[in-house]
């Protein structure tokens, strides 16, 4: 008994899975949308892009979170501009723009001749090195996601099953998708410190296809993603401990082990007919992690 | 072939040439991105009407009803609309056509329909009594108040094209454009889904719908607008623009008009209809009977 409650007397581990819980329900729940809109890419690629941001701040001296947002907005109404260009193609766009912010950090690290601890934080997630000012700076963007879906669900819900008609129908769809892009920028900047540049694509799209596999309804889906995510964080951030693995790594394999459940799960209930798990099948094929 | 029995006299709803002007498009060129697909186009719909799009398939049909939604990018000249008076813009009830439509969303019937009143259901993410009272009025009168938590993909395409009407309806539109509501449905459910839109038209609703079936729907419409090549070919009541003249310009193919009494049939040589090499087989194009 002692040794399951034992990570528990340290103060930075307590404050890891409170930062990994949130974080997980934060990216489940923002990952419904980017999911249902197939944009998987774009929380990939504005992961490795605001990275680029990170190292910039960090060589110019400037904080890390003004930095980062700022360099997130910028990366935002870059991609949104670009992927309207029909011509070059939206993913392309992001991905030639995203990697070119990743690669320029990466030119300033091996430039600046150290590969500090806070770069490796950035890349890979460094959960038990959250500081009581990230996990502030988590609860506000949960706090500030949560208010805007609340306020927007429906505008939210009508712009991702159909932009186009929801214009028609009165939604000021270009509003809702600049707060949208604003949420999701937030989301990724919060959860570079948890879970790094390389797995926040992870923890946006896994929870929210593995709900999809359960449920045929939207607020189901959400629901399940958020809880899904939240509880992936905390577990995967206590066995961690015990068995020696980067934090940020268990919690996506967590999440993946659970996918695979879900998957088999829907699989198995596919071969009877009527229970709409064909469907659900069917409905991430579109899915992708990159 | 119950379809080709002639329709009584008097079958057809009257036109109505008196009522107030509700849309009226001014040498309009629509499109998307670069270029127009509709040019220079003049059309005026009024309160009342109940009128059919025909045309070859990329002919611009769904253009031309976006244009009227405030889905396209306008060119050149303008949209007019009539909303009641004290409100900013007309009510539309949009129905997409099928293939417009994200059938694997996590979506149930029910959270579908509520889309259409979004606006009035306030702040509240979730609908209040009155609004889940209007869904079921609304799914009781077109025959789908069984399936309001049924995901939308496990539906026959007439309980699809019912839940879009739904939708469409439960905002009490001004103006009821739908995109091919009887593609893809069987005989019995074309006639039923005519039906209603005939005994909604009576009942007051302004209604433009496109379609590609010429026999079973667009001859029964009291008005119809070809729409070929990107422009307008000819407005006015079947008699008038069902002429081989007409349906030339705008299928690029030699059809076959007959007419018996109040009922007009085209007969369509499927070869040049979709290949457009009329030149070839050429058919005589004289209008039979009168
Ligand atoms: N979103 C779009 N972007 C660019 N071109 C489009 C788009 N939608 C339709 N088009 C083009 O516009 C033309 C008319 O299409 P559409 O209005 O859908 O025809 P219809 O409904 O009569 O089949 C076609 O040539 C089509 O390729
Ligand atoms: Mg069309």
């Amino acid at each position: 008994m002692g040794e399951l409650t034992e990570p528990f007397q340290f103060e930075f581990f307590v404050r890891g899975m409170v930062a990994a819980t949130l974080v997980g329900l934060l990216c489940g729940a923002v990952g419904v949308y980017v999911v249902l809109r197939s944009l998987a890419y774009i929380g990939h690629g504005l992961a490795h892009s605001i990275f680029g941001g990170a190292v910039v701040s960090f060589v110019s001296g400037i904080s890390f979170y003004i930095g980062a947002t700022l360099w997130g907005v910028f990366t935002v109404l870059l991609i949104n501009a670009a992927a309207r260009r029909r011509q070059i193609g939206g993913d392309a766009a992001i991905g030639i723009i995203t990697t070119c912010a990743f690669a320029l950090g990466v030119a300033l690290i091996s430039r600046h001749g150290q590969f500090t601890r806070d770069f490796d934080a950035a890349l890979f997630g460094e959960i038990l090195g959250i500081t009581s000012g990230d996990l502030a700076v988590i609860g506000g963007v949960l706090v500030l996601a949560a208010a805007v879906i609340f306020a927007f669900w429906k505008q939210l819900l009508f712009t991702t099953f159909d932009s186009d008609v929801a214009s028609t129908y009165g939604v000021p769809v270009p509003w809702v998708e600049a707060l949208f892009s604003l949420v999701l920028a937030a989301t990724v900047i919060a959860s570079l410190q948890v879970l790094g540049a390389t797995l926040i694509a992870a923890a946006l799209v896994i929870p929210p296809v593995t709900a999809r596999l359960l449920t045929d309804s939207f607020t189901r889906m959400f629901t399940l993603a958020a809880l899904l995510g939240g509880a992936s964080g905390l577990v995967g951030v206590y066995v961690s401990w015990f068995i020696d693995v980067s934090s940020g790594a268990t919690v996506v394999l967590l999440q993946g082990a659970l996918f695979a459940v879900a998957l088999a799960w829907a699989v198995a209930r596919s071969r009877w007919p009527g229970t709409g798990s064909g469907e659900r099948l069917a409905a991430i094929e579109g899915a992708t992690l990159d | 072939m119950v379809e080709l029995a002639p329709s009584a006299p008097g079958h057809r709803p009257p036109p109505h040439p008196d009522g107030e002007p509700l849309v009226e498009l001014r040498d309009l060129s629509t499109g998307y991105e670069r270029t127009p697909v509709l040019r220079n186009v003049d059309f005026t719909l009024r309160r009342g009407e109940f009128a059919g799009v025909v045309g070859p398939s990329g002919s611009g049909k769904t253009t031309l009803l976006r244009a009227i939604a405030g889905q396209t990018r306008r060119f050149a000249g303008a949209i007019e609309t009539r909303p009641r008076p004290g409100e900013r813009a007309l009510r539309l009830g949009y129905v997409p056509q099928v293939e417009a439509i994200n059938w694997n969303f996590p979506l149930t019937v029910g959270q579908a329909v509520l889309m259409g009143r979004w606006r009035e259901m306030g702040w509240r993410p979730w609908p209040r009594r009155h609004d889940r009272e209007l869904l079921a009025n609304i799914l009781e009168r077109l025959g789908i108040g069984h399936l309001v938590g049924r995901q939308i993909r496990a539906l026959s395409g007439g309980q699809q094209q019912r839940t879009f009407l739904a939708r469409a309806l439960i905002g009490d539109p001004d103006l009821l454009l739908l995109d091919e509501p009887t593609s893809g449905v069987d005989i019995k459910t074309r006639h039923e889904i005519m039906h209603l839109l005939g005994e909604l038209n009576r009942a007051g609703t302004t209604i433009l719908m496109s379609t590609h079936d010429l026999n079973a729907v667009a001859t029964h419409l009291p008005r119809l607008v070809c729409v070929g090549e990107g422009a307008l070919v000819a407005d006015g009541a079947p008699e008038g623009v069902l002429t081989p003249e007409v349906l030339r310009r705008t299928y690029g193919a030699d059809m076959l008009v007959l007419r018996r009494g109040d009922a007009i049939y085209v007969v369509e040589h499927l070869d040049d209809a979709m290949t457009g090499e009329s030149e070839e087989t050429p058919v005589p194009a004289t209008p039979v009977g009168g």
